[in-house]
């Protein structure tokens, strides 16, 4: 035997080896590169471009630290620094509170054989499907200064220096009771997944219960408790809604920002404080990313195990259960409240039972309702696509970057939805021309890659294309034609790439390739001659009888425009994308002069105007989303990837199945009931954000959550509860109708797991 | 060579810090066609990622892997026209015993009789004919161990993977099931690799055995050569059961060692070898089966040496003993046992053993 020939590789090489490997899987390679466009553009860019922003004067374009310099300023400090001040204790507050009370019910409901647990269990998760202030307006209007509570049936009349629910005591409860579910979900998640022998080991060892607890249990639970004050903290920091209906004359840093931005229009200010809160809240996320999840003794992933202990002293279990008890009935009261509040004609004046709420909510707020609806659904399967390919890429694959797409995928949900709002601003405003170009020579130089062979080819191949995807984009403007002609110029070119590509693709493939390119040439008349519809459909609507119904046709009108006249850089980028797949199938020599045509056609329409200025489009807005529940929908698809055995995959490559036959045939099929379950929750968290939205609403796309903010400022209190009982209810219906469709398709072994949004 | 993997290394990164895991270091295959060729050693050995290497589930760090004449060393597992039975099984839980095995023939995109034929005639070569229709989970471990054999088998392979097919069936059904494998490997001539811990099965089933141990391949040979000649204490060791007596390497006569072990000269087989020639040191592996006892001074003219019983365990159809001779301890077996071969602890015995039986090693 020869002596080893092996001298150690550099991680350079196998890193470069691994890019290669899934560079050769055309789906895979693709995949990628749209999620990491994905999360470079709309989370890393915004963010990016509000830290940036912070330093900089944007009238001027002078560097700056005006904002940061003011926190020393004598006059200005001693405010920012009671902001700072009020924003920590704030945040303690609603942790410490939202834990204890998450940590008391979750042990009542799993160790102290709760009655009705499963009942209880339901109820707990309202708060985390209803809109972010639905509990402030509930305790407005109970404990507020005309409250039942405090002032019909106490008969507390609230002069000056009286201390009332506004401030920092009633946000801090506000936020307790809001927030304290999604610790409720961790601890509990901990608590089911203790191994019963454990507890039963000690006990055998005559520990008395109490030491048990102390060392045992508390121990084993401690990281779910971290984690879960962690959250709580980010999550008080990162609330805009409570804070603004509150707050009263204290102010904290998210209500500062959003007045920065919304009322003074100062967006360096506004992206100065972004950078203030940004830290703690990154400071937390990287804290619980890296070290506390690594100190669990508990594998979340796994099953619950199966023998659960019971409190058995009566005193613990029924101090447990009490106050669980106590909290569950003020919820329910609160909840209550709303949809008491919601059909009476003035809170506190006139009780009297009353649906004109509802007639107001919905002849002023149809607008919000059905946008708010439509823009949540469209983003959701935005969210849950992205989701499972990273879920997909971050379990299953190795590459350079794994870690940080996995990072930034997860961060989007985690900043404070406010700071994010305003990267959007900032980095949209305009066209982001630097983050257009990276992303457009992420999918040109791959398809360069898989036309030639040779790297200096597809260098070349690449610079051509740029150029005249570039040059391109002049003709319209030497012809002297309209946008609408130019469109027509560039469906016929594609035509005419859909017939050479028939006539050049590899035996048996030349339909694959005239249908992708007919796809394309297909969707530029669509965008031509969807206003033929819409236009009429509209003016017909607005002649029709009554308030609601025109409303609602010309909705669906803009709603049908949302889909067919896409933003050209979004449609340039698609037809790059399906570029790809069509080059695939071409002869080997056809590829370049084919790659050549489709990607210069598709890059003038990336280059085209005002590309991917999104600021006052619906896309913005189904972005801001997505990027809300993104963290969601990969942990979704972690959870449901993990449970599958890799081997079957393995099994089908061996058979014979690529990669993409493999995740269609087998992954996608056994993800898929997990994957949707998890989706509604994506769907929710859409319909309950405001702060990441508040910014990006315009008048034609208005945003529910918007709507309730302001009608509550004018004191609509009973119209605001209105609105978020029908929130409440639409996506109460949401979540019913996928149930009921899942259980349809897959059985009764699917139940909707809200626990995944935790 | 029908599969060669010349001078093949994987390495992985290592998991904690930086550096690199040999898990896989230069191994030299060669595989001829029909063989079937077992993978053996100690769990983390490297014989599952060198099997993962052939399947393409893992591309070399270096070396080149064969098939028939053409390197396959990045070729996707899709394109290497080999299947796999999997230790899990790995059957697609979401279709029937019929739609897993017509799973690589739909890619392949034969016509739908000819699925039908196919599977009907792998199906009765497995006897699972009439359970079509069955979901995964209505299966047995057995059934689901035929199922996944039959997946692969349907797809007339050039190269049959099993990796450690039989370890989550019980001990009954795993003798059972691996006398099948061998029957219906032989039946259809596929060249087959086969990775295992358990020796037994590999002995059984192989026509050659490759013994790994920490990424490096130990020896290559017949179940046979493998026992009676193992290249290495580790080999030996792992292949049933072995004493190790160190001696004194005398001289080599006739492709024998003349040594002294504990005061007496015996001749023993074992490898020529430079190093043990100039040290003069050496073990002597000894077969615990090879070692007969007994109370009496034995009447030949064989060497013995006088020993103590430390141990004496009855296992019915056999009796193990620890016997202590000078300061060494030995282990001895002795089959068919009549009751008067229960020797108490501390009885005083004779040891001796045919040395033709036993082998010399390269000392510590």
């Amino acid at each position: 035997m020869s002596a080893s020939i092996s001298k150690p590789r550099s991680a350079f090489w196998r890193h470069w080896q691994e890019v290669r490997l899934i560079g050769q899987d055309p789906m895979l390679a693709i995949g990628l590169i749209v999620v990491a466009s994905f999360v470079f553009l709309f989370v890393a860019l915004p963010l990016l471009r509000v830290i940036y922003q912070g330093f900089v004067n944007p009238v001027t374009g002078e560097f700056s630290l005006v904002y940061f310099a003011q926190f020393l300023d004598p006059y200005f400090g001693p405010y920012l620094w009671q902001v700072v001040r009020n924003t920590l204790i704030m945040g303690v507050g609603a942790a410490a509170g939202g834990t204890i009370l998450g940590f008391i019910f979750a042990y009542a409901l799993v160790r102290c054989n709760f009655p009705f647990a499963r009942l209880v269990h339901i109820v707990t998760l309202l708060p985390t499907i209803s809109p972010p202030f639905a509990i402030a307006i509930a305790t407005i209007l109970l404990f507020g200064r005309n409250g039942l509570i405090t002032r019909q049936l106490l008969g507390i009349r609230f002069g000056p220096g009286v201390n009332d629910i506004y401030g920092l005591d009633g946000l801090i409860f506000v936020q307790i009771i809001t927030f304290f579910p999604v610790s409720y979900l961790i601890i509990r998640a901990m608590l089911e997944r203790i191994d019963a022998s454990m507890e039963e080991a000690a006990l055998s060892l005559r520990a008395s219960k109490f030491h048990i607890f102390r060392t045992i249990t508390l121990p084993l639970l401690a990281p779910g408790i971290a984690a879960s004050f962690l959250l709580l903290f980010v999550e008080s920091l990162a609330d805009l809604g409570n804070p603004l209906l509150l707050g009263g004359n204290v102010s904290v840093l998210s209500t500062e920002i959003y007045l920065a931005v919304a009322g003074q229009f100062d967006q360096q200010k506004g992206a100065a404080l972004s950078l203030v809160l940004l830290l703690p809240t990154l400071t937390v996320f990287l804290l619980q990313r890296y070290y506390i999840s690594r100190r669990s003794y508990i594998s979340v992933t796994g099953k619950p195990t199966g023998g659960q202990i019971f409190v058995k002293e009566p005193v613990i279990r029924w101090i447990f259960i009490v106050l669980t008890l106590l909290a569950l009935a003020l919820v329910l009261m609160l909840y209550f409240t709303i949809l008491w509040g919601s059909f009476t004609v003035l809170w506190g004046v006139n009780n009297q039972l009353y649906l004109g709420n509802y007639a107001t909510a919905f002849s002023r707020g149809l607008n919000a309702i059905l946008s708010t609806t439509f823009l949540s659904a469209v983003a959701t399967p935005v969210a849950g696509l992205i989701g499972v390919i990273v879920a997909f890429m971050v379990v299953r694959r190795t590459f350079i970057g794994k870690q940080t797409l996995d990072f930034v995928s997860n961060l989007g949900g985690a900043v404070p939805g406010t700071i994010l709002g305003i990267g959007y601003i900032v980095a949209y405003i305009g066209a982001p021309w630097i983050a257009i170009l990276i992303v457009y020579a992420l999918l040109a130089g791959y398809l360069a890659s898989r036309a030639t062979t040779r790297s200096w080819a597809a260098l070349a191949l690449l610079t051509a294309v740029t150029v005249a995807g570039y040059y391109l984009n002049w003709t319209p403007i030497l012809l002297g034609q309209s946008e609408t002609g130019w469109r027509f110029l560039l469906m016929a070119a594609f035509l005419l790439l859909a017939l050479l590509g028939a006539a050049f693709a590899q035996p048996g493939k030349s339909r694959v390739v005239a249908l992708l390119f007919a796809m394309m040439a297909l969707a530029l008349l669509v965008y031509n001659l969807s206003p033929w519809v819409t236009e009429p459909l509209a003016r017909w609507g607005r002649q029709l009888p009554g308030v609601d119904l025109p409303k609602i046709v010309v909705k669906v009108s803009a709603f049908i425009t949302f889909f067919t006249q896409p933003t050209p850089a979004i449609l340039g980028y698609t037809f790059l994308t399906l570029s790809v797949f069509a080059v695939e199938q071409m002869r080997p020599r056809a590829r370049p002069w084919l790659a050549f045509a489709a990607a210069a056609l598709s890059a003038s329409l990336i280059f085209y105007g005002n590309s991917l200025t999104l600021v006052g489009t619906p896309y913005i807005i189904v972005m801001a989303y997505a990027v809300r529940s993104l963290p969601a929908a990969v942990r979704a698809g972690v959870a449901a990837l993990q449970q599958i055995d890799p081997s079957l995959e393995e099994a089908s490559n061996i058979l014979g199945g690529d990669a993409q036959y493999t995740f269609r045939h087998v992954t996608l099929p056994l993800i898929l009931p997990a994957f949707f379950a998890g989706l509604i929750y994506a769907f929710a968290t859409h319909m309950t954000s405001l702060s990441a939205v508040i910014f990006l609403t315009t008048a034609q796309w208005p945003i529910l959550t918007v709507w309730i903010l302001s009608e509550v400022e004018q004191g609509g209190m009973s119209v605001a509860a209105a609105y978020s009982v029908i929130l409440i209810a639409i996506v109460l219906t949401a979540i019913g109708l996928m149930s009921l469709w899942l259980k349809r398709v897959y059985g009764a072994s699917q139940r909707i797991d809200m626990t995944l949004g935790g | 060579m029908f599969l060669r993997l010349d001078h093949v290394s994987k390495h992985f990164p290592a998991r904690a810090g930086s550096g690199e895991v040999r898990a896989v270091d230069d191994v030299q295959i060669d595989i001829e066609r029909g063989q079937f060729v077992t993978l053996l050693g100690p769990s983390g050995c490297g014989k599952t990622t060198t099997l993962r290497l052939i399947a393409g589930f893992e591309f070399p760090t270096f070396g080149r892997i064969i098939l028939d004449g053409e390197v396959i060393n990045e070729l996707p597992p899709n394109r290497r026209d080999m299947a796999m039975v999997f230790q899990s099984y790995a059957i697609f839980p979401h279709l029937n015993v019929y739609e897993n095995i017509a799973y690589g023939l739909k890619i392949k995109k034969l016509s739908s009789q000819e699925i039908r034929r196919k599977i009907a005639d792998v199906m009765a070569l497995t006897e699972l004919t009439g359970l079509e229709n069955r979901a995964p989970n209505q299966l047995s471990g057995g059934q689901q161990q035929r199922v996944a054999l039959a997946r692969a088998l349907v797809m007339e392979p050039k190269v049959l993977l099993f990796d450690e097919p039989l370890s989550n069936l019980d001990a009954k059904l795993r003798v059972q099931m691996r006398t099948e494998i061998r029957r219906i490997q032989q039946e259809l001539g596929i060249t087959s690799v086969y990775v295992t811990h358990d020796q037994d099965e590999a002995m059984v089933l192989s026509d050659k055995i490759v013994v790994m141990h920490q990424g490096r391949v130990q020896q290559i040979g017949t179940a046979l050569e493998i026992y009676r000649r193992p290249h290495n204490r580790f080999v030996a060791d792992f292949i049933g059961r072995a004493n190790f007596l160190p001696v004194r390497v005398l001289d080599r006569a006739s492709s024998m060692w003349v040594l002294e072990l504990l005061g007496q000269v015996i001749e023993a087989p074992g490898e020529e070898d430079a190093a043990i020639r100039k040290s003069g040191q050496a073990v002597l592996m000894i077969r615990p089966e090879s070692i007969r006892l007994s109370p009496t001074p034995p009447n030949n003219e064989k060497a013995a040496w006088s020993g103590v019983v430390t141990r004496t365990s009855y296992l019915g159809s056999f009796i193990e003993y620890d016997v202590e001779i000078a300061d060494q301890k030995l282990l001895a077996v002795r089959y068919d046992p009549a009751e008067s071969d229960l020797y108490p602890v501390h009885q005083a015995v004779y040891v001796q053993f045919l040395p033709e039986n036993a082998y010399l090693l390269p000392g510590e």
